[in-house]
């Protein structure tokens, strides 16, 4: 088979359920999440007015699914959905949309457009409308195991160098632990200490812990590009091996949309609960830290600030967690003035990073990030997001910004108090 | 009649005893009725204390005084009465002291010193049956009518007499009268409709000629809209109660001495567009639905022939609730019919569903 138009539109009517009939018949046309949007405010274009990148989706339901529109398009009145008009929504949909949901939290009438998005690219993918290089990506992670094409043997690299720089062993495929600890293609690749910071933490913590050479890899480019059979076959690969090992958690890394798609869509996906609980590193040192079973010590002397992944402080609620850490150890924190479940995205997530075409427009949308950090006048930024942290070190370069980037995990290995008393 | 020896308003006032801090009061109502900001209040004052005599003409035909009794007696002496009577008025037979062949001069010497700038003010309906119904100095009406418009600026219809033909036109309307739009076509009209009319809607139209050199913005049925723009019902104080339907259903149940809505004792509120319910009568001291009784639709087109006063309006007729429940239920049913036909469609969509390889993601031809 191959992805025709004919599957695309069938893939519309299957996605189409009450909540987004609801947000269509609801749309008092406003116009609030154009102002919400970076694509919009950054470019001033009205096509990146997010209710707008819905159009094919909103038609499809009013002429299939209302009296009005199904009369409509008895008498002609409403044109049907073309082929041509899915291609020309393509760059909309993928390029100008990161999923962030920022959109979905000013909506007056609460529709979440972000949710209507995410559906929609179903129908997208099934159309063969998807990016060439979300195709690239979630091919390589269905074949290979990784959207980077990231192989075990390359984390078995990683590992040994983190073993050898932190002289602690690192844990493969222990049964019955506390953590299964999963990683995003960047950290393998990127900030391998990450991994290094999870086996200082976890030693100091007395946490059991393990990774699996089955599921090491937690982005998902299956919920990215819409394909919701993929999405359900790489969250399977990871329910699988956690169960397999019976551990009691597993931990997304400092990946937003990894966590969206291990904790919010996995059990969706597979129709079922998990024999396990699921949380965000974040999630996991900060209960570690209240419990006093790590304690921190020293500060980092430097103004700086923390850019909220949309997936972990908007759409996952995980926004307290880190600011109680920082304020452990950054007495110079600064917050931004959107920030926490109003934070702007770094322009990158929900597949825009894997989307070549989309480089441009990431770019210029990253100016509102830029503004934010110069707003400041900061040169420390931290997150807890490796997704964020490449498209933001990049654009950094670009903009020729002095600033550095830091991953949270990191920051707090590197001011743990070892054996307190 | 009495001319004043002053040749603006604002002297003319003064001589006549009304203080300067009446006179702004008058102004703020003024600015507050046509939305103006307060700032503007000082500039009305200016406006119209500067303003030149305007010649104004009042014809009375089919009518009864009283909208004269409304301006002039309602709460002696009135700012409005005064402006109107003591600045403007060159005739008016009511208020006159010449008679006769005198008062006809004053009108002719009126007309000719002012022609084409003075205001037309007509209270009463026009007869067409007979021109013996009502004659002036054996003039008849339509003929009076005729010859003064022809040199008016505006001509403003006080009264529902002058504005939709009221009670003498009422069925079976025996003299053929018709409202003064009937006859006069060609001259700007004010329809200040009401039986009487607020006596400051009157003097509200004059000030605004007055001071913007124009007339008001008007609706569909040439009322002034600042003054016509709202529903009796929708700025009454007992709206409240009608939207609990809290109805008071005799003149002496508890429903009506505890003053809840009068719309089952035949209101006409909610069809009719006044400034009662704001303004009020004698001084802002009450209007009718305040006293206890509906409101008659006065200044509504149809006075008189609008049914009785104290029926309601749109009361059922025929079995209301049956009908009703047998249109929600064919709602409902039709709602459900079209619920199972989407059910349907979306679940063969899903049995259409091929589950999507990353094969199928590339678009072959």
């Amino acid at each position: 088979m191959t992805a025709t138009f004919e599957r695309g539109i069938n893939s519309f009517k299957e996605v189409l359920d009450a909540p987004i009939a609801s947000f269509f018949a609801s749309c008092v046309h406003c116009g609030l999440c154009a102002e919400s949007c970076l694509f919009y405010t950054e470019t001033g274009d009205p096509q990146y007015t997010p209710v707008h990148k819905l159009e094919p989706l909103r038609r499809t339901w009013f002429q299939e699914y209302t009296l009005l529109g199904k009369l409509a398009k008895a008498a002609g009145l409403s044109k049907s959905v073309t082929d041509a008009e899915l291609a020309a929504w393509e760059p909309l949909v993928y390029d100008s949309c990161t999923m962030c949901g920022r959109c979905s939290m000013v909506c007056p009438v609460g529709n979440d457009l972000t949710y209507a998005i995410r559906k929609m690219r179903e129908g997208m993918a099934a159309a063969g409308h998807a990016p060439e290089g979300l195709v690239t990506a979630t091919t390589r992670a269905i074949v290979a195991g990784s959207p980077a094409g990231v192989k075990w043997v390359t984390v078995q690299a990683q590992i040994k160098h983190m073993e050898k720089q932190f002289g602690i062993e690192i844990p493969v495929n222990q049964a019955h632990v506390d953590y299964l600890v999963l990683m995003s293609s960047w950290e393998i690749l990127n900030y391998p200490e990450y991994l290094g910071a999870v086996s200082r933490i976890f030693k100091q913590a007395g946490a059991t812990w393990t990774l699996s050479e089955h599921a090491y890899e937690a982005t998902n480019s299956g919920i990215q590009i819409g394909v919701s059979d993929l999405a359900r076959e790489l969250v399977g690969r990871i329910v699988k091996a956690a169960e397999d090992l019976e551990v009691k958690c597993v931990i997304s890394p400092e990946c937003g949309h990894a966590y969206t798609a291990i904790r919010w869509e996995g059990p969706n996906l597979m129709g079922r609960s998990f024999g396990f609980e699921v949380k965000h590193i974040l999630e996991v040192i900060d209960e570690l830290h209240a419990s006093g079973r790590i304690k921190l010590k020293g500060t980092l002397d430097k103004p700086q600030t923390y850019h909220d992944p949309c997936q972990i402080s908007r759409r996952g609620g995980v926004y307290e967690q880190p600011r109680k850490l920082l304020k452990e150890i950054a007495p110079q924190f600064r917050e931004m003035k959107d920030t926490g479940t109003m934070n702007w995205c770094c322009g990158g997530g929900g597949g825009v990073g894997a989307n070549e075409r989309a480089e441009p427009l990431k770019l210029i949308s990253f100016k509102r990030k830029k503004a934010q950090i110069e707003e400041l006048g900061v040169d420390t930024l931290v997150t807890a997001c490796a997704n964020c942290r490449v498209t933001i070190e990049e654009a950094l370069e670009h903009y020729h910004m002095d600033v550095e980037m830091l991953g949270l995990t990191e920051l707090v290995a590197d001011h743990l108090e070892e054996n307190p008393s | 009649m009495k001319r004043p020896a002053a040749n603006n308003i604002g002297s003319a006032l003064r001589e006549a005893g009304i203080s300067r801090r009446d006179f702004l009061g008058f102004c703020a109502t003024l600015a507050a009725a046509y939305a103006l900001p307060a700032a503007s209040v000082g500039a009305i004052a200016a406006a119209l204390e500067k303003a030149p005599r305007a010649s104004v003409i009042w014809l009375s035909f089919q009518e009864c005084t009283g909208c004269t009794e409304s301006l002039t007696r309602s709460h002696a002496p009135t700012i409005e009465g005064l402006i109107l009577e003591q600045i403007s008025l060159d005739y008016h037979h009511t208020l006159q002291a010449a008679a006769g062949e005198a008062a006809e001069q004053a009108r002719m010497e009126a007309m000719r010193a002012n022609a084409g700038k003075y205001l037309l003010i007509v209270d009463g309906s026009v007869p067409l049956g007979n021109a013996g119904y009502s004659t002036i100095a054996g003039v008849s009406n339509v003929d009076m009518l005729k010859e003064v418009a022809q040199g008016a600026a505006a001509v403003i219809a006080v009264g529902t007499c002058a504005a939709y033909g009221g009670i003498p036109a009422a069925q079976p309307n025996p003299t053929g009268a018709v409202p003064v739009s009937a006859v006069i076509n060609d001259k700007p009209i004010v329809n200040v409709p009401g039986c009487p009319p607020i006596p400051v809607v009157i003097t509200g139209v004059l000030a605004h000629f007055l001071t913007f050199g124009g007339l008001p913005e008007l609706d569909d049925l040439g009322r002034p809209k600042i003054f016509y723009g709202e529903s009796i019902h929708d700025r009454c104080y007992r709206r409240p109660f009608y939207d609990q339907g809290k109805f008071a259903e005799t003149f002496d149940d508890e429903g009506a001495r505890r003053g809840w809505c009068l719309f089952k004792l035949g209101c006409k509120g909610p069809v009719t567009y006044n400034a009662c319910a704001t303004t009020k009568w004698n001084n802002g001291v009450s209007f009718p639905i305040q006293s206890g009784h509906g409101c008659l639709g006065c200044s509504q087109p149809g006075f008189w022939d609008m049914g009785p006063f104290y029926k309601a309006l749109s009361m059922p007729t025929a079995n209301v609730e049956k009908a009703a429940g047998i249109a929600a239920a064919a709602g409902v049913a039709a709602g459900a019919a079209m619920a199972v036909a989407n059910r349907g469609k979306k679940a063969a969509a899903k049995a259409a569903h091929a589950p999507v390889t990353v094969e199928d993601l590339e678009k072959k031809p």
